[in-house]
C-alpha cells in the first residue's frame, strides 16, 4: 500500500505503550461484562483489575460496557 | 418504525428461572417469551445504535432502526444458542442486554466501514523529522524510540495490527473481518505488541518497568 498511515504522534504513545497485563481476552471480557457492570453500579469503588485493564486497552469492549451501564442506570429501580 | 432516542421503561419481568424455563418451552409460552426477549434485545440494540450514530453520518432514522432490528434478530439467535451457559451470576436481563449491545455495535462499525479501505502497513511512516529544526524538536525522544521499536522489535503481523488499531483507528471487529480472524486473536496480537514495545523501551531506559499488578 502506498498511502502512508496516519503519522505517529505523541498522542498515540499512551495507547501503544499501555500495560495490558494481566491479559484478558475479549471473549472473557464479554463473559464477565454483565457481572462486572452490575457490581460497578452497586459499588463504584469495586475493583476488578483484569476487567479494568482490558477495558482501558480495548475501545470496543469499553464502549459496550459503557452502554450497558447507561442502559441499566436509565431503568427505574 | 423509526429509531427515536431510546427511552427505557420498567416492565414486569419474569424471574430469571422463569425466563430460562419459558424460553425452552416448545409451546405458546416459549414463543411469547421469545417475543419479550426480542423486545429486550431491541431496547439494548437501539441504545447502542443511538450512541454510535455519529459513525454513520449519512444514515437516517429508518436506516438506524433497520440496523437495530437486524442486530436484535442476530442477538436473539445468539442468546437462544447460549441459554444453557447462563449461570445466574447477574440478572437475566443484564446478561441478555450485553448480546444486544454487542451485535448492534458490530453492525454499526461494519456499516460505517463497509466502503472504506482498511489500511494495513508493514512499515512505519514518519514525516521527515529533519526537514526543519522545529519539526525535529517537536518529535520527542520517546516518540523516536517508539518508532524504532515498532520497526525493529515487532513482527510484521504485530506492526500491521498495532498501526491499524491504534494509529489508523480501524475498529477491532472490522479489522478481524477483513483479516478473516477474530477479535480475540487481534487483541492478543495487540497485547503482545504492547508488551514488546514496553520491554524495548524499558531496555533502552525510556520507560520504567511497571510494578506488578496484584489481582484478588
Amino acid at each position: 500500500m502506498t498511502r502512508p498511515h496516519s503519522p505517529i504522534t505523541d498522542n498515540y504513545l499512551a495507547g501503544l505503550l499501555l500495560d495490558t497485563s494481566p491479559y484478558l481476552s475479549c471473549d472473557e471480557c464479554f463473559e464477565n461484562m454483565d457481572i462486572y457492570v452490575e457490581k460497578i453500579i452497586a459499588d463504584p469503588e469495586h475493583q476488578d483489575v483484569p476487567m479494568q485493564v482490558h477495558l482501558a486497552g480495548c475501545p470496543a469492549c469499553a464502549e459496550e460496557a459503557d452502554t450497558l451501564v447507561e442502559l441499566l442506570t436509565s431503568e427505574p429501580a | 418504525m423509526t429509531l427515536m432516542q431510546p427511552v427505557t421503561s420498567a416492565t414486569e419481568q419474569p424471574s430469571d428461572e422463569s425466563w430460562v424455563a419459558d424460553l425452552t418451552d416448545p409451546g405458546p409460552s416459549g414463543l411469547a417469551a421469545q417475543r419479550t426477549l426480542h423486545d429486550l434485545l431491541l431496547r439494548a440494540a437501539r441504545l447502542q445504535v443511538w450512541r454510535l450514530r455519529h459513525q454513520l453520518p449519512g444514515a437516517g432514522s429508518v436506516d438506524l432502526e433497520d440496523l437495530a432490528q437486524q442486530a436484535a434478530d442476530d442477538a436473539l439467535m445468539a442468546v437462544l444458542s447460549k441459554l444453557d451457559t447462563f449461570e445466574g451470576r447477574s440478572r437475566f436481563t443484564t446478561w441478555v442486554y450485553k448480546f444486544g449491545i454487542l451485535h448492534a455495535g458490530v453492525a454499526v462499525r461494519r456499516q460505517a466501514w463497509r466502503h472504506r479501505e482498511v489500511p494495513l502497513f508493514d512499515s512505519i511512516h514518519s514525516p521527515d523529522p529533519g526537514s526543519t529544526p522545529e519539526a525535529y524538536a517537536e518529535s520527542s525522544d520517546l516518540l523516536r524510540a517508539v518508532e524504532a521499536a515498532i520497526t525493529h522489535d515487532l513482527t510484521s503481523h504485530q506492526r500491521r495490527v498495532a498501526l491499524a488499531l491504534l494509529v489508523d483507528h480501524v475498529p477491532i471487529d472490522v479489522l478481524a473481518e477483513r483479516l478473516s480472524t477474530s477479535r480475540n486473536a487481534l487483541y492478543k496480537t495487540l497485547h503482545d505488541a504492547r508488551q514488546r514495545l514496553r520491554e524495548s523501551l524499558c531496555a533502552s531506559g525510556h520507560l520504567d518497568p511497571a510494578p506488578h499488578r496484584s489481582t484478588p
